[in-house]
């Protein structure tokens, strides 16, 4: 940074307006209870990257690491709302921030993305910057700026144009302070009294919308749905209806649909995935990319665009696939894109009698869920219950001995069932993994890349296991009894309320019981759940530090 | 006894094994691609095949080539010996080796383009007794490798033009240092060869037919950076790569009825590979891959021209010009009777691979164990 005096206004305005969401600070509870409301929710990596994507348009790239998420009661947007903001991820946010406003002022972007022309491009304009600072702000904050926040941002895009004698400099160094702010970075809950009922409060318009559009398109509030904020619409039943029909037909749902799959299924643990080469040379850093895109390519196409029933995930035939994923599955696709192209999804449908089917005999699930060099039922077993159960189980005993499991080449035990059965002969391990490795061990047809097996050290593998009483074979039998519980269907509405409030519902809130009997009678559309939620008084409960603070 | 035998004395033994057993049913094909493809080397006795030693490494070419331009011994000696790495020598020497190629008008040209106008270092060619190959029916009993694998007495005079050379001391895995190069451009760029073996039940002996073709993709690296088995590839719709050759599987071995191969390739690799006369032999190896070698005639200009057009390579490109034209042995030209072709054998691996048509036809499966035919596929 050249200039001293833009140095100095930069570093007072990035310390006071990130010093409440340092780790550590009050507003950072570390242990909130399961369904506290919370007051602020940080924005998770996809939603800084959908609102710069929405706000500035796709020509602006975002390149550098974000603060790592945390996952909390089995999601990260839980976890968003006791993730505070590190030294070193401050860092992280103002590289971010300084990239994307160097872009923005450009002289490839400026002319589009700045709706004015300066008088002058070697001095402050106050009427430019004002309005283009009244513009994004108005998208960045997700609400109206004050006219003190608006004077203050115009006031220093003036100065810092002046000292260096460029108008666009100014703007770059306040553009990039706004990005850095918490206005930008949380999304923050505002209660205000509620006109139509004495002695009552409810969130203000704003953060409606801002819950309702992260929740529905996993990105900011549009224009459209601002103004219904700033009209009082969003107060209303049918104002309320009109904005969250619209929402769930427009082709955004989808972004809100991957959001949440991608959060409920942990794909975030795909940043630490690695396997053997040795054993799965086949498992290539595209495979890796490309398995969590064919599993959110599944649940699109059923959920979405054939309006599916959602249990039908476990047991569907159809998906996609590229050429790197067809060989890992070992079967043939077509694809006759030109030589050199990016690979291309094709759509694949497996037989009726495949012993594949569903969205967990996919890589993203078997292969997420495996170390790099072995399988691990348990490991599956455990995920499976509590990423498509909503079921805990605990952690295993800090003295726990792993020899027979890990030892895949005992002469003895040459199964990873043998080698199990005889690590649950200690009574300490016997408990958990009764619960874990019986549907664990159905999907053994799967190596730890995801490739079909039948044998394992030449024994014929098997895959027989039992769920709530229900006897099966193999991952399709598993599927078709995952397909019947009632957990399953119970677990996803759980954790889609749970992704758009930032906290789990209550179980005994009449109105929750409401929205999971108009999920049943839909036939579990999930859209359909999706819709109910964003009706939902519950999706906009207030904060109870915000009540007390109003009273 | 089936598909497979020990190969090779070296690098290539493999363990006795027959294709995977498929369903019983009409017929069955297996899909392949080419994932190795280069000149057959044999380097066990260096002494015995080359006793003079007397090619040397680039080293000794550049200094060839100065005194080849005027410099005494020991000058070029000093001029290397000065170099910053032995060969990168100063810009106003290496334009004067380089265009030492004097035209029939006086004009210098480059030594690569027009390697013919520059004299014959006549690099010393291989006199030992094996090489890879097969019997093409040469007459000369004199050009005659006895093969180390059949132990049958084989044509292969581009063994014998190249086998002393620095860049052909390789063994496999390692290619010749000219077509390695070449090669590993073209798997991530070109589009790749698919080979499809058909016959009524591949785990025994009997009759196969084998399919070659070029296809539209180029090769997917797996995660060690090797060819991918088990991938998907389309057929290029165009016939000129198409070739059908006729086989048998005997003894583990699948041979085939000699006949010509066409396969169009791209630069830095072989422009083509254009065999008349071929022959191949092929075994399985536990893993599913092919290894084999075709063996037959190539035009040796063809051939060299892939050396010559990328100098600095790793090979004397004019000393082995000169050598690969002198002991061509196949079809004279009427007017000059300069041999055109040149006995040669290659040495090839193959990877399992799904090979389709482009309108959705699964023709060939990458194995007959656990493979999942589609129910349906894009296009159909």
């Amino acid at each position: 940074m050249k200039n001293s005096c833009f140095a100095i206004s930069r570093a007072l305005t990035v310390a006071v307006s990130m010093l409440p969401f340092m780790a550590g600070a009050s507003l950072s509870p570390a242990s909130a209870a399961e369904n506290e409301v919370p007051l602020s929710l940080r924005l998770s990596p996809s939603q800084y990257k959908q609102s710069v994507l929405e706000i500035f348009g796709p020509s602006i790239s975002i390149t550098g690491r974000f603060e790592p998420e945390l996952r909390d009661e089995g999601l990260l947007a839980i976890g968003a709302r006791s993730a505070s903001i590190s030294a070193s991820g401050v860092e992280r946010y103002d590289d971010l921030a300084r990239n994307v406003a160097m872009q923005v002022v450009d002289a490839q972007h400026r002319n589009t993305l700045i709706p004015c022309k300066p008088v002058s491009a070697t001095a402050a304009d106050d009427a430019c910057a004002r309005t283009f600072f009244g513009a994004v702000g108005r998208l960045m904050y997700r609400r109206p700026m004050t006219d003190k926040e608006l004077a203050t941002k115009v006031r220093l895009a003036g100065e810092a144009a002046n000292a260096r004698h460029d108008f666009y400099i100014g703007m770059q160094a306040v553009l990039s302070d706004m990005l850095l702010s918490p206005n930008f970075l949380y999304r923050y809950k505002t209660v205000e009294t509620d006109p139509a009922v004495a002695g009552k409060q409810r969130l203000d318009g704003y953060s409606k919308a801002t819950a309702l559009s992260f929740f529905l398109w996993n990105a900011p509030p549009d224009d459209v749905l601002l103004k219904a904020a700033a009209s009082g619409d969003l107060h209303t039943k049918e104002g309320l209806k009109r904005q969250v029909d619209r929402m769930v037909s427009s082709p955004s749902i989808e972004g809100g649909v991957r959001a949440f799959f991608s959060d409920m299924l942990g794909f975030s643990d795909f940043e630490t995935l690695a396997k053997d080469p040795a054993f799965f040379p086949r498992f290539t850093p595209k495979v890796i990319d490309e398995a969590q895109e064919q599993t959110l390519r599944t649940i699109v196409d059923l959920l979405i665009t054939r309006q599916g029933d959602y249990r039908d995930l476990f047991t569907t035939p159809n998906t996609f696939l590229t050429r790197p994923l067809a060989a890992v599955y070992n079967v043939p696709i077509v694809e006759t894109a030109d030589n050199g192209q990016p690979d291309h999804w094709v759509p694949y449908t497996y037989k009726p009698n495949d012993p594949r089917a569903g969205i967990l005999a996919q890589v993203s699930f078997v292969a997420l869920h495996s170390p790099a060099g072995r399988t691990s039922p348990t490991d599956r077993g455990k995920a499976l219950r509590e990423f498509i159960l909503c079921q805990a189980v605990p952690p295993p005993p800090g003295n726990v001995d792993f020899k027979f499991v890990q030892d895949t080449t005992n002469p003895v035990y040459k199964t990873t069932r043998d080698r199990l059965t005889a690590h649950r002969s200690e009574a300490m391990c016997a408990g958990c993994h009764k619960i874990t490795d019986p549907i664990g061990l159905a999907l053994e047809n799967f190596d730890s890349a995801g490739g079909f097996r039948t044998k394992e050290n030449g024994v014929n593998i098997d895959t027989s296991g039992e769920l709530s009483g229900a006897k099966f074979d193999g991952p399709v039998g598993l599927a078709k009894v995952l397909h019947d519980e009632p957990a399953v269907t119970a677990c996803v509405a759980k954790k889609a309320f749970s992704f758009g409030a930032g906290r789990a519902p209550s179980a005994t809130d009449a109105e929750w019981q409401q929205i999971q009997a108009k999920f049943a009678s839909s036939k579990y559309n999930f859209i359909e759940l999706l819709r109910q939620i964003a009706l939902s008084d519950a999706l906009y409960s207030l904060p109870s530090s915000q009540v007390a603070s109003v009273q | 006894m089936t598909f497979m035998k020990i190969l090779s004395r070296t690098a290539l033994v493999a363990v006795p094994l027959c294709f995977a057993a498929a369903p019983a049913s009409a017929a069955e094909t297996r899909g392949y691609v080419i994932s190795w493809l280069a000149t057959a080397t044999n380097v066990t006795d260096f002494k015995a095949n080359c006793p003079q030693n007397k090619n040397g490494g680039r080293t000794e070419w550049t200094i060839r080539d100065l005194v080849a331009v005027g410099y005494t011994r020991k000058e070029a000696e000093d001029i290397v010996t000065n170099a910053p790495n032995s060969t990168e020598l100063p810009a106003d020497i290496t334009r004067k080796t380089d265009t030492r190629a004097v035209l029939a008008n006086g004009q210098h040209v480059s030594i690569y383009n027009y390697p013919e106008a520059v004299t014959d270092p006549n690099i010393e060619t291989v006199s030992g007794k094996f090489a890879y190959g097969f019997d093409l029916g040469g007459k000369t009993e004199a050009n005659k490798f006895e093969d180390p694998d059949t132990h049958s007495k084989v044509d292969n005079q581009m063994w014998r033009a190249v086998g002393c050379t620095e860049s052909f001391r390789a063994v496999p895995p390692v290619m010749p240092f000219p077509e390695e190069v070449a090669w590993n451009v073209m798997v991530d760029t070109s589009p790749a060869w698919s080979l499809m073996i058909t016959g009524d039940d591949l785990s025994k002996d009997g009759k196969v037919t084998l399919t070659f073709d070029r296809v539209t993709q180029h090769l997917e690296r797996d995660s060690a950076g090797n060819v991918m088995s088990n991938a998907s590839y389309v057929i290029d719709g165009s016939p000129k790569s198409h070739n059908v050759l006729h086989g048998e599987i005997k003894d583990g071995m699948l041979t085939i009825t000699p006949s010509n191969l066409y396969l169009q390739g791209e630069m830095p690799y072989y422009a083509e590979i254009a065999i008349r006369n071929a022959h191949m032999r092929i075994t399985q190896q536990p893993e599913g891959k092919l290894l084999g070698y075709w063996g037959g005639y190539v035009n040796w200009m063809r051939f060299i021209y892939m050396y010559t057009a990328r100098p600095g390579n790793g090979s004397d490109s004019v000393g082995l010009y000169h050598a690969i034209k002198k002991l061509a042995d196949a079809n004279p030209d009427p007017k000059t009777g300069q041999n055109q072709e040149i006995s040669t054998t290659f040495r090839m691996e193959a990877v399992p691979a799904y090979i389709a048509t482009a309108d959705g036809k699964v023709l060939g499966m990458a194995s007959a164990g656990d493979v999942v035919a589609p129910a349906k596929v894009a296009g159909q």
